[in-house]
């Protein structure tokens, strides 16, 4: 990125040189044929010279803006690589806490609130220290005192734009929660929508409604009208500047000033600086300009880093955790001994778990909520590592070999049946994938759709009930042909029908040889067990 | 274009704002115009006197006119500068308001199963972000080309008053580039906008499925092949967000090199005028600074109009949804309920896009009879309540009360009979008791107390600091899940219907609140007529009969 950022600042200076060019060019024949008397057939050179530098000054700006998105699109996309990245390695047990929408909303618009601030505002804040400097020293060197006028300003303007931001910032404050409120008022209204005609209350909200965005804008025009001051000063700088040139230029030039350079001003360098002033102001109005962009980006950055920070922390207690318990030996078994899981600030949810499965068995874990049925499952599958003991999957460490795991939702993605039957097995083949959806018990509604496998699903799996949308999940794990598959409340939420449905496609995995765990507190379930573990509601548990 | 010809057409209902605001944009340049050319004229003026008093002639000039003529203009654009950016973002927000009770009200009628539809997150988010897009078309797309336009041909004017050879052949370039910065603009960016919003939805969507299915990813070890497959996805997206700011930005490039094109032409011409002593030397300067001048209304022109696409796109969604055909016919003469009747679904069937939900089912309920409808999730028993509450009408067939089909009956006075609790009853982001008075606007505080004793959460509101009026935040999240439900369950009990239906009205209610409610359920139900519906006959008040609503839409008597 940072290549690009300067390319564009250097692209920024050079559409400054440029314009600087042409002012004095344009000055310079004014002058050459107003007060020399050639003509403009000899000037030809001046001409060309002064289509050049516009021409200079058009690309120039135009390279400017290009490599500035370049460089936002490098930042963004960074950004949005590490969060991934962050997501796994936070796992689904640390995430669980958050909303996947506020996340996803998170890595799409927030990281897109940072492309202005690349794109435009950083390079523009290099633009608006070196340009006016370069305006400066030239005109300085044409006359000092006229360069005294445009310094005098410059000190002012950041001084007065940050008194006026610091008070549109505590108006802001001040309102921030009745603005949030109030932003909100018309989505909640369009969520409750339904609500509000069985209460025959729609007449009444379409008033709310218009009277929220009013106060909505009442309260937005207070910190505005504080707000545009700062464009103000700067348009007032700008204007005062221009008028306070030409005043003295052309009191200057009549001789009515007659000390320090004004005696030696001349049309062309009167000219000339008479059009460097607004120049001297411009970046930094464009600056203001896109003052918003950076307003966005530091409140999305704040999150974002926010975010990113705990990256570092988890890598650090990454180390500092004791070795992963050693794998034992039985290829043929899945074995815990003296397993304890503990999150930081819950300390230990469940210890001294012992049980030893063999292959094609099914084991149930049940106890009351909060006894450590779930954090069980999340060890066994590797989210979550182990506080004690040793976990060993068929000879193997968690997390070494895939497996194929189930909760309470079924993991549906928005396109067709085979693409939700391919994401754990992405070589299958169309005979494969129907095998898995017979198996599944899916065989008679697979037969109603008017695509087969390439019939879409609706958004979130609609188009199925909840049981279909289960066993679609449970023929993705006779598809994958995992040996183990762990399931955490897989019938929990369904009616007792879905629920018989649900349990008949477990059976049958289950037949097939292949090793369940799961975690329950429904009766019917226990009845496949091979095995049953009790969890009390927090301590010991026993085969 | 025609997409947006609805969206014009109501912002023209503040034609007067619109008008003030573009006059106000117009005042700003038009002065900064006048700032550089009088200057310039100044200027010029000064040393061509100086010249000639040089020379020795005896000449004049007048230097307080100019003098406050260029103060004047100083102060006038800082000042319309100040007032156009006030008075044009009020009306902007003026403008969001019309916007959004105009998407509010066409929304308000659309029928439930519509309005389910499109009740999902994904579509309010695109439908607050399109509406904040059109908020912007006047500010953005509509009064700086036409500012501009007024600009150039103003300059032109006054060009012309001088030296008409320049004016022509300026005021041509200049259109040109104005056509090119806002028509051309639209049209190359157009294709790449568009889609915009579309990718970015996709790329959400994407990205909730990924953190939804983490842990199913990352147990079959398959998260870094669909990470690979998002960041693919986001690579196209960011790259087309950069091709429109690339073209954003060579239209910068366009503006900067057209207008000082035209100042350089203008020069040119006039220096020439000049030597042929057509104008004097104050009048050659002072032309092409006016035209330099126009450069400010420029500027924003392409990386406005690049993004053309995306406003038409805005418009043309909020077009579709105001023109969805779901919305309840309004009988022409509507009959007055009658209180004590039977209800009755004669023949109904309702369609799901093209999947029957019911095919020509007959159901009565009774005056004053407690009907119970049991079955699995999905088998219909919502759409059974939607057709009686009259969210929905069936696609064939009709629903009685008292023989007259409720497509007669008036709508709003049918409403107030028939109380309803939804599955997904909506608390509002207000206080406690706005939502329990959405019911009873009118009910007292003891009224409201009373009603938060049947269902068993008085004491719970007693211990809020804020009592009634404690603010329950958004979806009612301050609330616990069953708090929440009880509140919904309160607002029932304000209301004086003759018909009442319930859809799992105890469902997540602990037994103990659950036997207290079922209990007020049973007192409040005995003079009403009631439709009742769960999952499981135990999750239900006393009924009289109880059917089972098999998942193929059928009906039949229950047995334990």
């Amino acid at each position: 990125m940072r290549p690009w950022l300067w390319l564009s600042v250097a692209a920024g200076s050079l559409a400054g040189i440029a314009t600087v060019a042409q002012l004095g060019l344009m000055a310079w024949l004014v002058h050459e044929v107003l007060v020399q008397g050639i003509g403009v057939g000899d000037l030809a050179w001046v001409v060309v010279a002064l289509m050049v530098a516009i021409t200079v000054r058009a690309l120039a700006q135009s390279l400017q803006g290009i490599s500035g998105s370049r460089a936002a699109q490098q930042v963004c996309q960074g950004v949005r690589r590490s969060l991934l990245q962050q997501w796994a390695q936070q796992g689904p047990v640390k995430l669980a806490g958050e909303s996947s929408a506020v996340l996803a909303s998170e890595w799409v618009e927030q990281v897109d609130a940072l492309e202005g601030y690349y794109a435009r505002f950083q390079p523009q804040l290099w633009l608006a220290c070196l340009i006016p400097l370069l305006i400066l020293v030239l005109v300085f060197s044409l006359d000092w005192l006229a360069a005294l006028f445009l310094l005098a300003a410059a000190p002012l303007i950041p001084l007065f734009m940050a008194l006026v931001g610091m008070g549109a910032e505590r108006l802001n404050q001040q309102h921030f929660a009745a603005v949030s409120r109030l932003a909100g008022h018309f989505l909640d209204r369009v969520r409750g929508l339904t609500t509000l005609q069985l209460f025959g209350g729609t007449p009444d909200a379409i008033q709310q409604v218009a009277d929220a965005s009013d106060e909505y804008r009442r309260l937005n025009m207070r910190t505005l009208r504080v707000a545009f001051l700062s464009s103000a000063v700067l348009e007032f700088f700008a204007s005062v500047a221009i008028a306070v040139v030409a005043i003295y230029v052309g009191f200057g030039l009549l001789g009515y000033i007659d000390f320090g350079p004004a005696t030696e001003l001349t049309l062309f360098s009167g000219l000339f600086i008479l059009l460097l002033a607004p120049e001297f102001f411009q970046p930094l109005r464009t600056l203001s300009q896109h003052y918003h962009d950076r307003a966005a980006a530091l409140g999305a950055a704040d999150h974002l880093l926010q975010r990113l920070a705990p990256e570092v922390t988890q890598e650090l207690g990454k180390q500092a955790l004791p070795a992963p318990p050693t794998a034992l030996q039985a290829k043929d078994t899945v074995s815990v001994s003296d397993l304890a899981v503990s999150y930081p600030g819950r300390g230990v949810v469940v210890s001294q778990v012992n049980f030893t499965l063999p292959q094609g068995h099914c084991l149930v874990l049940t106890g009351p909520s909060g006894s450590g049925k779930s954090s069980i499952l999340h060890a066994l599958a590797g989210f979550i590592p182990a506080t004690n003991g040793q976990v060993s999957l068929f000879g193997e460490a968690p997390g070494v070999q895939p497996l194929a795991w189930m909760n309470q939702r079924p993991f549906l993605v928005q396109g067709t049946w085979a693409d939700n039957l391919r994401l754990a097995a992405p070589d299958a083949t169309h005979g494969e994938m129907i095998r898995a959806v017979h198996q599944a018990g899916l065989k008679a509604v697979l037969a109603h759709q008017p695509q087969g496998l390439e019939t879409p699903l609706g958004e979130g799996g609609r188009g199925l009930s909840g049981g279909q949308a289960h066993r679609l999940a449970l023929a993705r794990v006779f598809l994958s042909s995992l040996p183990l598959v762990l399931l955490d409340e897989p019938t929990q939420g369904l009616d007792a029908y879905t629920r018989q449905e649900v349990i008949a496609a477990l059976k049958t995995l289950s037949g097939a040889g292949i090793t369940l765990i799961m975690a329950t507190h429904q009766q019917e379930l226990l009845a496949m067990a091979d095995q049953h573990l009790q969890l009390p509601s927090r301590g010991v548990a026993n085969v | 274009m025609s997409e947006l010809r609805p969206w014009l057409r109501l912002m023209l209902t503040r034609r007067n704002r619109l008008l003030i605001g573009a006059l106000l944009m117009a005042a700003t340049l038009l002065a900064g115009v006048g700032l550089l050319s009088l200057s310039g004229w100044f200027i010029t003026a000064t040393a061509v006197t100086s010249l000639a008093w040089a020379a020795g002639a005896a000449a004049t000039l007048d230097v307080y006119v100019p003098g406050g003529g260029i103060r004047f203009f100083a102060l006038t654009r800082t000042v319309a500068r100040y007032g156009e950016r006030l008075y044009n973002h009020d009306t902007v927000l003026r403008l969001l308001a019309d916007l959004r009770v105009s998407a509010f009200r066409s929304l308000s009628q659309l029928d439930g199963q519509t309005q389910s539809r499109y009740q999902a997150s994904q579509w309010l988010n695109r439908l607050t972000r399109d509406i904040d897009t059109l908020d912007n078309l006047y500010l953005r797309l509509l009064a700086p080309p036409l500012v501009a336009l007024l600009g150039v041909g103003l300059v032109a004017v006054f060009m012309a008053l001088f030296f008409p050879g320049a004016a022509w052949p300026v005021a041509i370039l200049l259109l040109v580039v104005l056509l090119l910065l806002t028509l051309g603009m639209a049209c190359w960016g157009r294709a790449l906008s568009d889609r915009q919003v579309v990718q970015t939805d996709h790329l959400r969507v994407r990205a909730v499925e990924q953190l939804q299915g983490l842990a199913e990813l990352q147990a079959w070890q398959v998260l870094p092949e669909h990470q690979r497959g998002l960041l693919a996805l986001e690579h196209n997206q960011s790259r087309d967000r950069r091709r429109l700011e690339e073209r954003g930005a060579l239209g910068q490039g366009l503006a900067v090199g057209g207008v000082q094109g035209a100042v350089a032409l203008t020069l040119v011409l006039t220096l020439e005028a000049y030597q042929q002593g057509l104008i004097s030397g104050p009048v050659m300067v002072m032309l092409p600074l006016a035209v330099m001048a126009l450069a400010e209304g420029f500027t924003a022109l392409p990386g406005a109009f690049v993004h053309w696409g995306s406003s038409e796109a805005a418009a043309r969604r909020l077009n579709e949804q105001q023109a969805l055909t779901g919305r309840l016919p309004v009988a022409p003469e509507s009959q007055s309920v009658v209180s004590l009747a039977a209800m009755e679904w004669q023949g109904v069937t309702v369609l799901l896009g093209t999947t029957p939900v019911f095919r020509g089912l007959n159901l009565t309920l009774g005056p004053e009879e407690k009907l119970a409808v049991v079955g699995p999730s999905g088998a219909g028993k919502s759409t059974l309540a939607a057709l009686a509450a009259r969210l929905i009408d069936p696609d064939q067939g009709q629903v009685c009360w008292g023989g007259a089909s409720l497509t007669t009956l008036d709508e709003a006075q049918w409403r107030r009979q028939v109380a309803v609790l939804t599955q997904d009853a909506h608390l509002f982001n207000d206080t406690l008791a706005a939502n329990l008075r959405l019911a009873a606007p009118m009910a007292s505080d003891g009224e409201l107390w009373a009603v938060l004793e049947k269902v068993n959460l008085k004491q719970q509101v007693l211990g809020f600091a804020q009592g009634l009026n404690t603010p329950i935040g958004e979806f009612g999240r301050q609330l616990s899940g069953g708090e929440a439900r009880r509140v919904a369950l309160a607002r029932l009990f304000l209301r004086d219907p003759v018909l009442v239906i319930l859809d799992e009205p105890l469902t997540g209610l602990d037994p103990a609140t659950a036997a207290i409610v079922r209990h007020h359920l049973n007192d409040f139900l005995q003079r009403r007529g009631a439709l009742l519906l769960a999952h499981d006959p135990e999750a239900l008040p006393a009924a009289d009969r109880t059917l089972v609503l098999s998942s193929q839409g059928k009906l039949a008597p229950f047995h334990r």
